[in-house]
């Protein structure tokens, strides 16, 4: 809650720019004045330290983006396949699709499962959310949203509600009900308000806490029974495409990717952002914690997928080939991290050994682009959900 | 609370940016290779049970088909 101060509204001429505004009391060496309140900004700011400039300010970023640099390359004394080298090579794997979820009518943006590891939730640009029960591909519930381009949807920790949202610029909360007299969306719960579309939602450890990433450029951490605002995440500087929460052992962080190519790490209680990487060359579009929340995997329009360590402060692996041209839509991590799972705009799916930086195995089936990929909760399949309309669980 | 950008204060705004990145480089790091062998003895640990590295039987993956019984 911000504290609140009261203005007393006077109008008049400004003491320093001489227009007619509102005008509010400053003190310059003891006398009192009346500027409007852009002087007054730019006096606060001015007149704590006379020897700075922006231009000297800018100086000294670039100086300290060189020093960072520095810290962190001192550290770089091995890259990760090198320490894997003694480490076996998997063997042949066999994955295939062994179920189709046919029913939207048009390209799936986003999915997540339940914590029963058996229902998923997914959307799509035609606005609706589909509840399904994986194992027999039964649909059971379908929601219509007011707007197209339902590009976030989140299952709760209870399995009791869902979230999802999109080009309406809000995260809404819907409860599920196995009633069939009532009407699902009636009991819809408008929780997050941003001023562009919702790119990602996810609950937190419980059903009562929603963080969202917006194209506003902001993530922000709601309460979900008041939809009131708990803390906000700045620094982005362009669209926020996707987010992830630590897993609940190691702390209340989480990383969020965007349009401006960087990765960032928040202090979810401060709302600071506590580390930040910018190697990629282009848009992020989705970011996973590896399983012991120590690294976390990006996946970027510049067709690699990378690996940041978090005690090391820096990029330890890049999972490319020349061959891939097509950016990674989506990415998630088998239960021991040992494998990482990447969707791509080629309509693949590539599997990459984490530790030696290679790729395993190149699923097809999709007949678009992949654009969510999420691995089951007790890592028994995934699943993918393409531009084609359609969701394929993996085993 | 919502970290406001003043309006018209580029000053402001780079100030920011100095503090952010003063902080960030003050940060305690480890070496990779200590953070890489961390990274390693998590996954061989992690990898018996990790089904798509072990696998499990068709019979109790819900996903897979069972195989067939033939009545004799």
């Amino acid at each position: 809650m911000c504290d609140q101060t009261f203005l007393v509204n006077v109008f008049g001429s400004c003491d320093k720019c001489f227009k007619q505004r509102a005008l509010r009391p400053v003190f310059k060496k003891s006398q009192q004045l009346s500027y409007c309140s852009a002087c007054a900004e730019i006096m606060a700011t001015d007149g704590l330290h006379e020897n700075e400039t922006l231009a000297s300010l800018k100086s000294e970023a670039e100086n300290l983006k060189g020093k960072l640099e520095e810290e962190r390359a001192k550290l770089h004394d091995v890259e990760l396949h090198q320490v894997a080298e003694r480490v076996e090579a998997l063997g042949q794997f066999v994955m295939k699709t062994r179920r189709t979820l046919k029913g939207h009518g048009n390209k799936v943006l986003c999915m997540d499962w339940c914590k029963d590891k058996r229902r998923m939730v997914s959307s799509s640009q035609d606005g609706k959310v589909i509840v399904w029960d994986s194992f027999t591909t039964n649909k059971e519930h379908a929601v219509t949203m007011p707007c197209t381009w339902v590009m976030a949807c989140a299952y709760a920790p209870s399995g009791c509600a869902i979230a999802c949202g999109g080009l309406d610029n809000k995260c809404s909360v819907y409860p599920l009900t196995f009633d069939k007299n009532e009407n699902m969306a009636a009991k819809k719960k408008s929780v997050a308000m941003h001023t562009n579309y919702l790119s990602a939602c996810s609950f937190t450890n419980s059903d009562m806490q929603i963080l969202t990433a917006s194209g506003d450029g902001t993530c922000a951490l709601w309460d979900v029974e008041s939809g009131q605002l708990l803390q906000s995440f700045h620094g982005h500087g362009a669209d926020v495409l996707c987010l992830d929460l630590a897993p609940s052992e190691t702390g209340n962080t989480f990383v969020s990717g965007g349009c401006d190519k960087k990765a960032m790490v928040w202090d979810m209680r401060s709302g600071q952002c506590v580390q930040a990487f910018e190697t990629h060359e282009s848009d992020i579009n989705s970011v996973r914690y590896y399983p012991s929340g120590d690294a976390f995997a990006s996946g970027s329009d510049d067709a690699t997928c990378r690996l940041y360590d978090l005690r090391a402060d820096r990029e330890v692996a890049i999972y490319s080939k020349e061959s891939i041209i097509f950016g990674a839509s989506s990415v998630d991590f088998s239960l021991s991290g040992r494998l990482l799972f990447a969707g791509y705009n080629d309509y693949t799916i590539n599997v990459w050994d984490v530790l030696k930086g290679s790729r395993v195995s190149i699923l097809f089936g999709h007949e678009n682009r992949v654009s969510t990929l999420r691995v089951s909760p007790d890592g028994t399949a995934f699943c993918s959900g393409s531009w084609d309309h359609t969701l394929r669980v993996w085993a | 609370m919502s970290g406001k950008v003043a309006v018209g204060s580029d000053i402001g705004q780079a100030r920011r940016a100095v503090e952010q990145l003063r902080m960030e480089a003050g940060i305690d790091r480890m070496k990779v290779s200590k953070a890489a062998s961390d990274l390693l003895q998590f996954c061989l640990e992690q990898a018996k049970s990790d089904p798509f590295l072990v696998g499990i039987p068709a019979a109790t993956n819900p996903f897979k088909e069972k195989k067939p019984c033939a009545i004799l």
